[in-house]
């Protein structure tokens, strides 16, 4: 594997190497070969999960165990008709959906799905900028455009509503996310992802433990921003608007679909990184046996639980109502990031070294 | 509310033009309004200001059918008004008949008719369960009771051989016995039943997110209650102690032990509360009755072609699921009714509606439609 | 002591997690789906299926034509001599029941007076869907005669 990736560099050049190929093949790998069947297996194991705690089985004819499910959904996608409404405003319709799958798959390129290499070969992540936190929050906001564009320009006026909902929704669970996520970095004292997983490693802990009311409201805020339940009042099928995507039909509706879904990934991949540790096994130095299983499968391991605790509460939970969920949002959870915030920065101050 | 008595397809837009307020068509095809109701909002921003239901879209003619066939045959009918609880239904129409054509009822039949009145009273309620967790966003319970209702529509089935419309009861008592093993299966049913609805509890009653949906929405008043001539769960959850099978009994209510739940302070909650309570009690009934299920024929003796007298008429209540649910008879002489008027408990809880949407806002319209358990097979018949 | 219970329950979300338990114990329970169609759910003894029908027992009293609640049961027959017995027989000539219409509710069967009797809807049949309104929905008197793969009338034992 590194004889290959040696000789490809030395045929090429070392700077056309590391600018133009090693990403293009990252991309290639990480992005289109585990990322992307990642987001649509995640709505197949969303309907199986859903299904079995619902006393019943999901898809199960497509396939051995319905596991060609995702991929008939898409071909039906693809097939059907494409219809714009007549007095849409047809650019910003069009470029709605890729206003929001665009960024959901870019984040995707600060995130490490494992360690970085040694000497050769290709490290598990696309490029670790080394302000990539901050990277990620401002592309999770570039993500609402696409709702409110989506919204708009589908001249329809529940859509509109729902657009701006839904637009409202995620900007106000944005602030306690972003607050929430200061805590764990004035612990690791970097911006950088993969700096981050190694400041847990050094520090032989992970932020959960020390932040775990920084985790819950980092986790509820993202449940948030996904436009999931029990925050899914704006693209909830039985309340009065049908929410943005009401006009989009056949792919542009499977962005948007796959939008969500990427969203989700994101904010799981990024909850693990900055609180379970990223690629760390649990307990290094009590079970190092546990060292040989390659990091990828741990931060994949780490991921499904989010995942399955997004499934499992639109299993259980009733929807809240608009007014209470902003409610929730501004007033429980921004004081306690905020609280959060100033504890952790007076525990840090008090426990250091430096002269006061 | 005064709206002027316009005809059916009046658009009301001289009234709604003047004001500020937009005027939204929740119509009759949304997922949201149980069967085809069509409500027409006036909000203003997130609030609701009047509402203002339309109906009509699910009319059969059932009244006009029921004066073309013989009193046994209209039963089938009564079926379909009420579809989700049919055998109240029945048990509604065949009372009338027996009271105006005088039949007594075996004891048998009586006790048995109770039985399956109540196994609907439960059917329906799981229901309504269902669908009200689904408009407010927990999807999981309706997957719960679907699993509980489809043992009791076999019970059912094994008695009469149909599921939903049941046509289970005749004038004079029941078209045939109980098969063998249904007793049985009937008790085992019910002694598994209430910790299922401990389950439902688990999962909704104590739920911050359902009390912060439910509580304080939809408060009605015990006086307004009266006032509108609402019955069943409504007017129980308002905290008014009225239950035709205390007050007026009838079958066998009078021979068995049961309590009336009644709620306190009107909101959703508490009617939430009362049918939750009602469920566990038609069990308590139902197993009294297994009990003290006596022995004999289930049908009177009664002539071949029942005949009204001349100019007799007939009002038979009964407390059916959704609230009172009785059949003004009129006999001519013929084997005919000459005018059969249902008293549809859906149809009057629906006058409620507007009162109830008085400065609610949008997103719990569908909590309130849902606390007022309309089958719009009834509203409309 | 109670009240400093709630608080603490309502802090640390403990109705929350109630609920979230009783889903997860749900994914190891039986799952109820019945698999049609290699797994068929078998109807009671007594569900009102599709009618079959039994010329030789029919007396032809025409009481299931008039029990009818939407006239759907087309009842035509005349009168012969029977070779054998010298006596004048009814027979039928037609006996077409409109399906379409029909919402089996059993009328016809209580009234047929014969033991046993001669129509009957305890077949057990409700996979009833055709792609020809015609073909199938409108059955004739051979038709209902023909589901000789279809249960024959039996009484049940009475509770």
């Amino acid at each position: 594997m590194s004889a290959l990736i040696e000789s490809v560099r030395n045929a090429v050049g070392d700077t056309l190497f590391y600018y133009a190929v090693s990403p293009l093949a990252k991309i290639l790998v990480l992005l289109f070969l585990i990322i992307l069947p990642l987001i649509s297996y995640l709505t197949f194991a969303e309907r199986k999960i859903l299904g079995y705690m619902q006393a019943r089985l999901g898809p199960n004819r497509v396939g051995p165990w319905g596991l060609l499910q995702p991929i008939a959904d898409v071909m039906k996608l693809l097939v059907k008709a494409d219809s714009i409404p007549t007095r849409a405003v047809k650019w910003a319709f069009i470029l709605a959906p890729c206003l929001v799958v665009g960024p959901a798959l870019i984040i995707f390129s600060v995130i490490p799905l494992g360690p970085p290499a040694g000497g050769g070969g290709l490290s598990w992540f696309i490029t670790d900028v080394n302000t990539g936190l901050l990277f990620i929050v401002a592309l999770a906001t570039v993500g609402v455009y696409g709702l409110i564009i989506g919204g708009w320009s589908s001249n329809n006026k529940f859509s509109l509503m729902g657009g701006l909902r839904s637009a409202a929704q995620m900007i106000s669970y944005e602030v306690p996310q972003g607050l929430a996520l200061v805590g764990p970095l004035l612990l690791a004292g970097s911006l950088s992802m993969v700096k981050i997983v190694e400041a847990q490693k050094a520090d032989h802990t992970w932020y959960v433990f020390p932040q775990i009311v920084a985790f819950f409201i980092y986790f509820v805020a993202g449940v948030a921003e996904s436009n999931r339940n029990p925050f899914d009042l704006p693209e909830a099928e039985s309340e009065l608007v049908a929410g943005y995507h009401t006009e989009y039909s056949g792919m542009r509706f499977a962005l948007f679909f796959l939008g969500e879904y990427a969203n989700m990934i994101v904010i799981s991949a990024v909850a693990t990184t900055v609180f379970l540790g990223g690629w760390l096994p649990p307990f290094p130095e009590y079970l190092p046996f546990l060292a040989v299983v390659p990091g990828p499968i741990w931060f994949f391991l780490k991921i499904s639980v989010f995942l399955f605790t997004y499934i499992w509460f639109r299993g259980t939970f009733p929807r809240y109502r608009f007014d209470q969920l902003m409610e929730l949002g501004w007033k429980w959870l921004l004081p306690l990031a905020l609280a959060n915030l100033a504890v952790t920065a007076l525990v840090k101050l008090l426990l250091s070294e430096a002269p006061v | 509310m005064t709206q002027p008595l316009g005809l059916p397809y009046d658009d009301h837009d001289g009234l709604f033009a003047e004001s500020e307020e937009m005027e939204l068509n929740f119509g009759p095809q949304h997922p949201a309004t149980h069967g085809v109701l069509r409500l027409k909002l006036k909000i203003n921003g997130e609030k609701i200001v009047d509402t203002y239901p339309i109906i009509g879209y699910l009319h059969r003619g059932t009244e006009k059918l029921f004066e073309l066939h013989p009193f046994f045959q209209n039963v089938p009918h009564t079926d379909r008004m009420d579809y989700v609880a049919a055998a109240t239904n029945n048990q509604a129409y065949v009372g009338a008949v027996e009271k105006l054509l005088g039949l007594v009822v075996p004891p048998r039949a009586r006790y048995i008719r109770m039985m399956l009145a109540e196994l609907q009273r439960i059917s329906s309620h799981l229901l309504w369960l269902a669908t009200h967790a689904i408009d407010i966003g927990a999807m999981t319970p309706f997957f719960y009771t679907f699993r509980e209702r489809e043992r009791i529509l076999d019970l059912f089935e094994e008695y009469c051989g149909a599921r939903l419309t049941l046509n289970c009861m005749r004038p004079g008592g029941l078209p045939h016995d109980l098969p063998v093993g249904w007793t049985d299966r009937c008790r085992k049913l019910m002694d598994d039943f209430p910790a299922k609805l401990d389950e439902y509890e688990e999962l909704l009653t104590n739920n911050r997110i359902w009390k912060k949906r439910t509580v304080g929405i939809g408060v009605l008043p015990p006086d307004v209650a009266i006032d509108y001539g609402i019955t069943g769960p409504m007017l129980r959850g308002s905290g008014i102690r009225w239950d035709v099978r205390k007050a007026l009994p009838y079958e066998a209510y009078d021979e068995v032990e049961f309590e009336v739940p009644i709620g306190q302070n009107g909101d959703t909650y508490d009617r939430y509360l009362v049918r939750m309570a009602e469920m566990r009690q038609s069990v308590r009934i139902i197993l009294q009755c297994l009990d003290k299920l006596p022995d004999g024929p289930v049908m009177a003796r009664r002539p071949r072609v029942l005949k009204a007298a001349k100019d007799s008429e007939v009002y038979h209540g009964i407390e059916g699921p959704k609230g009172e649910i009785g059949f003004y008879i009129v006999g001519d002489g013929t084997p005919n009714p000459y005018r059969c008027h249902v008293r549809p408990p859906s149809f009057i809880n629906l006058q409620s509606l507007p009162e109830l949407c008085k400065g609610a806002l949008i997103a719990d319209l569908v909590a309130l439609i849902g606390t007022t358990d309309i089958v719009l097979g009834e509203v409309d018949r | 002591m109670s009240a400093i219970k709630r608080f603490f329950g309502k802090i640390m979300l403990l109705d929350l997690f109630a609920g979230l338990g009783l889903t997860f114990r749900h994914l190891f329970r039986e799952k109820v789906t019945v698999q049609y169609p290699e797994e068929r759910w078998e109807p009671a003894h007594r569900f009102r299926g599709m009618f079959r029908l039994d010329e030789d027992r029919c007396i032809k009293c025409t009481l299931c034509a008039r029990d009818c609640p939407i006239d759907i049961i087309y009842i035509d027959f005349h009168q012969e001599v029977n070779p054998e017995t010298g006596k004048k027989d009814k027979v039928l000539d037609r006996f077409d029941i409109d399906v379409q219409r029909c919402m089996f509710c059993g009328l016809c069967e209580e009234g047929c007076p014969t033991e046993p009797k001669s129509i009957w809807l305890t077949t057990k049949t409700y996979e009833l869907a055709s792609y020809d309104r015609w073909k199938n929905l409108y059955v004739d008197m051979d038709q209902l005669q023909e589901w000789k793969v279809r249960p024959a009338y039996t009484d049940d034992e009475i509770a």
